[in-house]
């Protein structure tokens, strides 16, 4: 069952778009895309002053007790405006690991701090292109792991991370905090991401889940972060519908505005279409979170979301022509974060099987 | 239960008591003729237990319920396969236009008695061989004859034409004028003299629309429907008037759950298709498509219920759906291989590949086309320029042939 967003949702979303819009632009962002290792800390000055980290999670652990529908919806404006750091993400993910799976202790000691952004977090489940792999790359032992976890989004800043561990004949997911992890970084075409490689050599570790649990458990994390992520992506989506709408509306050529060509007019609608899509995807899996679907929704949200983001991005450009290749005007930035959020939380690829296991009836 | 879960409930209950016979099994192996007469007696049946005409006024017969009750059993009603289709035409857009426009109220009230009770069928006469999605572009004329007029010129792709009592018809009684003020609107009886219906056999063997011509027909005032040259007004009303049908995110194809049944039972490469990596994204699109489209549906639906309008993006649904729906049955048919040549016309499109397969192109142009959907889209919604249009503003005498 879908939704109509309340009053107070909608006022989340107005507020936010009014307060990013103020203060994060292109020219902040295009520079950080030559360094290696810095994020936009305003971005992130701005997501802590405003409660944001603590939006979906509980009271008693620091958080707002909203839920995944309100921070959707930051992500959706975060997306619009592309977001200086990858936290809100990941240190929500890391957050609803300890808030789910975690002790007494392991909150206490955790969450108030991700709550209120000091601390961040971040997921470090894949190897490659298996978003959720059947051999992890890192193992643990009598709590202590070792082994690397390869582009760890936020792994340049992070404090604490959830692990998915190759434990003994049995995955784990494990929490590790990273004061004692060897951190290397990764150029990437998206720096702020701050991706980055984590090297553990007996680094000690907490478990959270075991077995298949500790699968279910990652799993879960991981469709929370993919519905973050596809709003998120559907906000950039949606903005370089309406850049693209406005410059075919104002560039002219052989007489007219380029807008009244079908070609491009016609490849204008069809973003329209992938971004309602995407949007109706989005707010049907944030109102799903705890019912039984909600996996199958995530999918459904991550896959029309991605897709919208990266034909965006394409489109968008294509219609600006040679405008639309050069550094300054910044559309590059969306293409890099098209493709930076593709694959943080799993591909398409992945994406397609989880779903695909569910319809079928083949997951477990 | 809400009062529309309680409305949902009793309707479900009564279409499943009438399932056995009017439904999907009891039509089976039936003529045309046949069907049609079963189809009658349903769409009584609808009328006596209280279903037809649920959101039209009760002075007309009507339920005097909202829009969301009829979507809500059409919903329902979509799923056992009943044999509607034939009045889906008349009572979706002329009589309800009949009921806003028609001047003598006696004469309206005991033709939409008889269409909602199935005894009567009304046909909309727009389209002609010069243009469909250019409407305005229409050549039929009507005269001045007499106190009344005089009809000649040709319709065609009139859904249900051969079984019509009745039309709406939009013709031109001023060629003086840009295309779009020369318009006027009226209602033709179907059996009178001069008019001919051709049937035309479409490219998947059924023969649903037809050509029709007008040879002098003539009509007195009192069909007019619209002021003289104020048909295009009605026209565009009349296209209006089920913008928020229920809808079907499988593009009125087979639902994806059938792809999925068939993707298990065939072995492609030694093991079950729905195995093969290109069968998967192919599934998991589709549905992320689908299911998209049921959001933006019971999104529109919970907009009507709070009595607000629902947004643009409604329109998205036959655009998306049915050119799908045109891919996905194209892949079940190469699943199929060489068992997949096997073709039954009368087999329903809705269950069956290759039905569903061979009527798509008709999806994909009939009631706008994808490329008139998508300009409405781009400049109705998204406020780009109109295409360039030569024929803007000139008198429709002067538009160059």
């Amino acid at each position: 069952m879908t939704i109509l967003y309340d009053e107070g949702q909608q006022a989340i979303a107005t507020e936010s778009r009014r307060v990013l819009e103020a203060r994060v632009g292109k020219d902040a962002l295009l520079p950080l895309l030559e360094i290696v290792g810095e994020y936009h800390r305003p971005f992130w000055d701005t997501a802590r002053e405003q409660g944001w980290t603590a939006l979906a999670l509980p009271e008693a652990d620091g958080g707002l007790g909203l839920g995944l529908i309100e921070l959707g919806l930051i992500a959706h404006q975060a997306g619009r405006s592309i977001s200086g750091a990858p936290f809100l993400t990941t240190s929500f993910g890391a957050a609803k690991a300890v808030e789910l799976f975690g002790s007494e202790a392991q909150k206490s000691r955790w969450l108030p701090g991700l709550a209120s952004g000091e601390t961040i977090g971040a997921i470090a489940f894949a190897a490659g292109a298996d978003a959720l792999p059947h051999q992890p790359d890192v193992t643990i032992t009598s709590d202590r792991l070792n082994g690397t976890a390869r582009g760890v989004s936020a792994g340049l800043a992070a404090d604490v991370a959830v692990v998915f561990a190759n434990g003994p004949g049995m995955p784990v997911l494990a929490l590790v905090d990273l004061a004692k992890a060897r951190r290397t970084a990764v150029p990437s075409f998206d720096n702020s991401r701050l991706i980055a490689d984590l090297d553990f050599t007996g680094t000690p570790a907490e478990t959270l889940a075991v077995g298949s649990a500790a699968r279910e458990a990652a799993l879960h994390i991981l469709a929370l972060q993919a519905v973050v992520t596809a709003h998120e992506q559907t906000g950039g989506a949606e903005v370089l519908m309406e850049i693209a709408r406005d410059y075919a509306l104002t560039r002219r050529a052989f007489g007219q505005p380029i807008g009244a060509f079908q070609s491009v007019k016609h490849r204008i609608a069809e973003l329209y279409g992938l971004v309602e899509l995407a949007r109706a995807n989005c707010i049907h899996a944030a109102a799903r979170e705890g019912a039984a679907d909600f996996i199958t929704a995530a999918a459904a949200a991550r896959l029309s979301a991605t897709e919208a983001y990266d034909t965006a991005a394409r489109d968008c450009i294509q219609i600006h022509g040679g405008i639309g290749v050069t550094w300054e005007i910044g559309l590059h930035l969306h293409m890099r974060r098209a493709r930076s959020l593709a694959i943080e939380q799993g591909s398409s690829l992945f994406w397609e099987d989880i779903l695909v296991d569910r319809l079928a009836g083949e997951a477990a | 239960m809400s009062d529309l879960d309680a409305y949902r409930a009793k309707a479900a209950a009564w279409l499943q008591s009438m399932a056995p016979t009017f439904g999907r099994e009891a039509r089976k192996g039936l003529s045309e003729a046949d069907d049609l007469a079963l189809g009658r007696g349903y769409q009584k049946a609808k009328f006596d237990a209280g279903y037809a005409g649920i959101n039209w006024p009760t002075e007309y017969g009507g339920q005097g319920l909202g829009h969301l009750e009829k979507v809500t059993f059409d919903a329902e009603e979509m799923k056992h396969g009943f044999p509607s289709f034939y009045f889906g035409i008349s009572l979706g857009m002329p009589v309800p236009v009949l009921m806003q426009f028609g001047s003598d109220k006696d004469f309206v009230k005991e033709r939409v008695l008889k269409a909602l009770q199935g005894e009567e069928i009304w046909c909309q006469l727009f389209s002609e061989p010069s243009g469909g999605s250019d409407l305005a572009g229409l050549r039929t004329k009507a005269e001045p004859d007499g106190n009344g007029w005089k009809i000649n010129g040709q319709k065609v792709w009139t859904s249900w034409a051969h079984y019509s009592d009745y039309g709406v018809i939009v013709v031109r009684t001023d060629p003086n004028v840009p295309k779009h003020k020369g318009l006027t609107y009226f209602w033709v009886d179907m059996k009178a003299p001069g008019v001919t219906v051709r049937p035309i056999k479409l490219a998947g063997g059924d023969s649903h629309v037809n050509e029709v011509f007008f040879d002098d027909v003539k009509i007195t005032d009192d069909h007019r429907m619209s002021p003289v040259g104020g048909g295009f007004a009605v026209a565009i009303a009349t296209l209006m008037i089920e913008r928020y049908v229920a809808t079907d995110s499988a593009g009125f194809g087979p639902h994806l759950d059938l792809f999925v049944e068939l993707a298990k039972d065939i072995r492609l490469n030694g093991r079950p298709a729905i195995e093969d990596g290109r069968i998967r994204q192919q599934i998991a699109r589709n549905h992320a498509m689908r299911s998209g489209l049921d959001s933006i549906n019971v999104r529109a639906r919970l907009m009507m219920q709070a009595g607000m309008m629902p947004g643009p993006e409604g329109s998205l649904n036959k655009l998306v759906a049915v050119r799908s729906r045109q891919k996905l049955s194209e892949l079940a048919i190469d699943l199929q291989g060489s068992d997949g040549f096997l073709f039954d016309e009368h087999a329903s499109q809705k269950e069956d590949w290759a039905s569903s397969w061979i009527n798509a192109p008709t999806g994909r142009i009939a009631g706008g086309s994808d490329e008139t959907l998508l300009n409405t889209i781009a400049e109705k919604v998204l406020g780009l320029p109109q295409d360039h249009r030569p024929d803007k503003g000139i008198p429709f005498n002067q538009i160059p042939a």
